[in-house]
């Protein structure tokens, strides 16, 4: 009898990057990245445990940028001109490394693995959002949405009208991809504002996730800290928070799986390591120097001296970890089980990049503990938010608290000295797209377009990962440029609409380059 | 758990206190400190120096010509304002204020507005921050979570009087620890309730949790440092690397086969090839073997190579 549940949430967003412009383009490799190695290992998780009938429940973000990036004619042919360039680097090195038996085997495995992306993702005819469709349909996968383009809301709260935009267009996003509407929503970075669950309420949808403190420092007083999740009072969406003692099992610098030193290295790349004129084709185009996605070595230890690394022993460390994870969930569950009379709800949300991107072994961790949980032990079940509503639908009421799960808890990640300036610019495009909205109720044609791609505009100027990439304070240039360039595309198109003279091969152009959400309607932002 | 909360005496005091909830923080610092370093890993190329050469857009306006105050919370402790004053209005009160305008005292003052409707005049109370002309942003130590504010930007008068120009939307920070709000109120909403009902299923149970349930929750053991095993190792001073990679090139008929160390390989469409070896210290003996296309003739040289590194 199980004693208490457990959602493994995993969160995927990646900003819309895409160039028509430009043959090449740098920052488009965040997503080759992210496909080879997360989205691709992820898909190939889930398609072992269908095909092995293992009855399992993980809940997915997909957030509206990730999708329409995955979905994209473009994106998917660059993404094949990258894999084959990865395959045709991986037979060079198996040939190169001959006389380094361990570094030739990892030649070797990286062509497999290569070989294995690229069919994949034939497979499924290069859109992979297919493939995470299949495993909802199927009932393991629990697909919620994000903000439209990630944008931070409670940094938004002023203009209203913009987190309803962020919302609406993603809830109708994702129904035109899924073929259903979405039961519940990762808020952008966890940002929550009191109040803004009337938005998503208004949208349709069920739930958020918060960080722990959203909920524990809400009032009244959660009865069941974050082992439950608590209705918003007025709107009754349900918010789940974050556990943080599984987080940190995972996420910490110190005891956190992905610092142990059998797992592999991710800033030793071949990229950075080997002579310049035999690496130069795998490079970018201008020889700048950029990981290639093969690296040969483990963390060995703190200091700069890095050992090969060792597959086997790197599997077998993945096993022993998930199964520590798991122990550490039944003995947390029966504790609280003992004390709340109740099965507590544990939810482990991390940032789906952790696995394969950052943590290489994390996709096999995941499918480790997934089987562990379902096939050893009776005392954890699996589920996700809808499912767990739909049995523990008694719950209590609370207004949470204002939280994010950034640094320090709340908004200052998005909120300082390199990146405070920009929402002045933010808030009166926001104004002025919610007048716009509203003066223009009813127009066709070239006002429309124009209408629609100024919303499109302000939408990818909010994206939080630009504020994110100005607070960290390094290459900040790309992420500047974005930002700027939206919203001077906004401010035009606002002067050319109100003004009657919308230089139509201007608006074309900026058609083809921000494409994204061809389906959207700018009466959203009101 | 105990409670943090204190009451406003000095500002100064809380300054050194703007962080969150030292109980979780402990155990959260860790976990932020690798969520950025993931989140940077994301967009990451970490190495690359400088990008591609591309042209800048034009600058953002640095002013809109409009009247505006935004306040927002930042954390529990403080707040950010900006705001752009029109010209209009700045000229509007240089006419209304003559020498005076010039003479006057630039200020934010911060209203607690916590369970009020502000009229402007009602706040429970407020306190100034003196701040220069040019200033268009500021960060504000309110120093108490779960109140609400409201900020005008204002001038002190020589005589006292305090003018706004403009006034900031209400924002409310965040509690800093729990609720001392303790009643609770439950619901099934009613589409599910109606959903059970029709199934005749019960009401889920619910019984009171102490307080030693509480503290565990909160207060986890803390992490000792933020070093992490999986940060970029740093290379300390003056550093140096040499390997050594070994070239095997040659040429023959283009329809030949060729092995090298026994394993086939590929020729160019001229007959020439090149293979690029990692060289470890040691010998490397490198039999090259090219063979007729007619299988009737054969050719082998032997290239014996020693590395050594001291």
């Amino acid at each position: 009898m199980p004693k208490g549940y457990l959602a493994l949430v995993l969160h995927g967003h990646l900003p819309y990057v895409r160039h028509p412009e430009h043959e090449n383009f740098l920052e488009e490799d965040w997503l080759y990245e992210a496909i080879t190695e997360t989205y691709v290992p992820l898909i190939m998780v889930f398609e072992r445990l269908v095909q092995d009938k293992v009855n399992f429940r993980i809940t997915l973000t997909l957030s509206p940028t990730l999708i329409s990036m995955l979905s994209d004619a473009l994106l998917q042919e660059r993404y094949l001109n990258h894999i084959n360039k990865l395959i045709e680097l991986a037979r060079k090195e198996i040939e190169r490394t001959r006389w380094q038996p361990e570094f030739h085997n990892l030649a070797l495995m990286y062509l497999s693995e290569f070989s294995k992306a690229r069919d994949t993702f034939l497979r499924y005819n290069r859109n992979l959002v297919s493939a995470f469709k299949n495993f909802q349909d199927l009932g393991n996968l629990e697909i919620i949405t994000c903000g439209a383009t990630h944008g931070y809301f409670p940094l938004m709260d002023i203009h209203k009208e913009s987190v309803r935009a962020q919302v609406k267009v993603a809830v109708s996003h994702y129904e035109s991809v899924f073929g259903r509407k979405p039961r519940g929503i990762w808020l952008p970075e966890c940002g929550y504002y009191p109040g803004q669950d009337e938005i998503l309420k208004e949208a349709g949808l069920r739930f958020f996730f918060s960080d722990a403190h959203g909920v524990l420092h809400g009032t009244p007083r959660p009865k069941y800290g974050v082992f439950a999740p608590v209705y918003c009072k007025g709107t009754g969406v349900a918010c789940f928070a974050r556990d943080l003692e599984s987080s940190k099992q995972v996420w910490s610098s110190i005891e956190g799986y992905p610092g142990d030193y059998n797992y592999r290295e991710f800033y030793r790349d071949i990229g950075f390591d080997l002579e310049y004129e035999y690496i130069k084709p795998y490079i970018h185009p201008d020889g700048v120097r950029i990981n290639t996605g093969i690296k040969y070595f483990r963390i060995t230890g703190s200091g700069n001296h890095k050992e090969a690394y060792h597959p086997q022993r790197a599997h077998d460390k993945a096993a022993q970890q998930a199964g520590n994870f798991m122990f550490n969930r039944q003995k947390q569950v029966e504790y609280l089980y003992d004390f709340m009379q109740k099965k507590p709800l544990i939810i482990s949300p991390y940032d789906a990049e952790l696995f394969g991107h950052w943590w290489y072994e994390g996709p096999m961790w995941i499918e480790f503990l997934i089987r562990k949980i379902v096939f050893d032990q009776d005392e954890i079940r699996l589920t996700t938010p809808s499912e767990y509503l739909s049995e523990n639908p008694r719950n209590q009421v609370i207004t949470p608290s204002m939280s994010s799960w950034g640094w320090k808890g709340y908004s200052e990640m998005w909120l300082q000295g390199t990146n405070d300036w920009i929402y002045r610019h933010l808030h009166v495009a926001a104004e002025k797209m919610t007048e716009l909205a509203k003066n223009y109720p009813q127009v066709n044609g070239l006002t429309k377009r124009a209408l629609n791609q100024a919303l499109r505009e302000l939408l990818l100027a909010q994206s939080s990962d630009w504020a994110f990439i100005l607070g960290t304070g390094t290459h900040t240039e790309y992420a500047l440029r974005r930002t700027k360039d939206h919203i001077l595309r906004f401010n035009r198109l606002y002067e050319e609409i109100k003004s009657n003279s919308i230089d139509q091969d201007w608006l074309a152009d900026i058609e083809y380059k921000d494409n994204i959400f061809p389906g959207i309607d700018y009466k959203a932002h009101q | 758990m105990a409670k943090v909360r204190k009451t406003r005496k000095s500002k100064r005091v809380k300054v050194s206190r703007a962080k969150a909830s030292p109980k979780i923080e402990l155990k959260k610092e860790t976990l932020y400190a690798q969520e950025i370093a993931v989140g940077t890993a994301k967009f990451s190329h970490p190495e690359a120096p400088r990008r591609m050469a591309r042209t800048f857009p034009q600058e953002l306006p640095s002013q809109y010509g409009v009247d505006k105050m935004v306040l927002m919370v930042r954390d529990p402790w403080w707040l950010y304002t900006y705001w752009e004053v029109n010209n209009s209005t700045v000229e509007r009160l240089k006419s209304e204020l003559k020498e005076e305008f010039y003479k006057a005292r630039r200020i934010l003052r911060v209203y607690d507005v916590t369970n009020i409707i502000f009229n402007g005049s009602n706040a429970n109370r407020f306190f100034d921050i003196q701040i220069h002309e040019f200033a268009n942003n500021w960060y504000i130590d309110a120093a108490n979570p779960g109140r609400s504010w409201c900020v005008d930007l204002g001038l002190i008068l020589s005589d006292g009087r305090f003018i706004t120009i403009l006034r900031s939307n209400v924002v409310q920070t965040p509690l800093d620890g729990p609720s001392w709000i303790t009643d609770e109120e439950w619901m099934i909403p009613d589409d599910m309730f109606a959903r059970l009902y029709g199934m005749g299923f019960g009401q889920g149970k619910s019984s009171p949790v102490g307080k030693a349930w509480r503290q565990r929750i909160i207060s986890s053991p803390g992490m000792a440092s933020m070093a992490s095993p999986v940060k970029k190792p740093q290379q300390k001073g003056f550093w140096l690397k040499v390997d050594c990679e070994l070239i095997v090139y040659g040429a023959t008929e283009p329809d030949a086969q060729v092995t090298v160390q026994a394993k086939p390989i590929n020729l160019r469409p001229d007959g020439t090839f090149t293979l690029r070896y990692a060289l470890p210290d040691g010998k490397q003996v490198i039999p090259v073997k090219a063979v007729s296309a007619d299988k009737l003739e054969n050719r082998v040289i032997t290239p014996i190579v020693t590395r050594e590194t001291k």
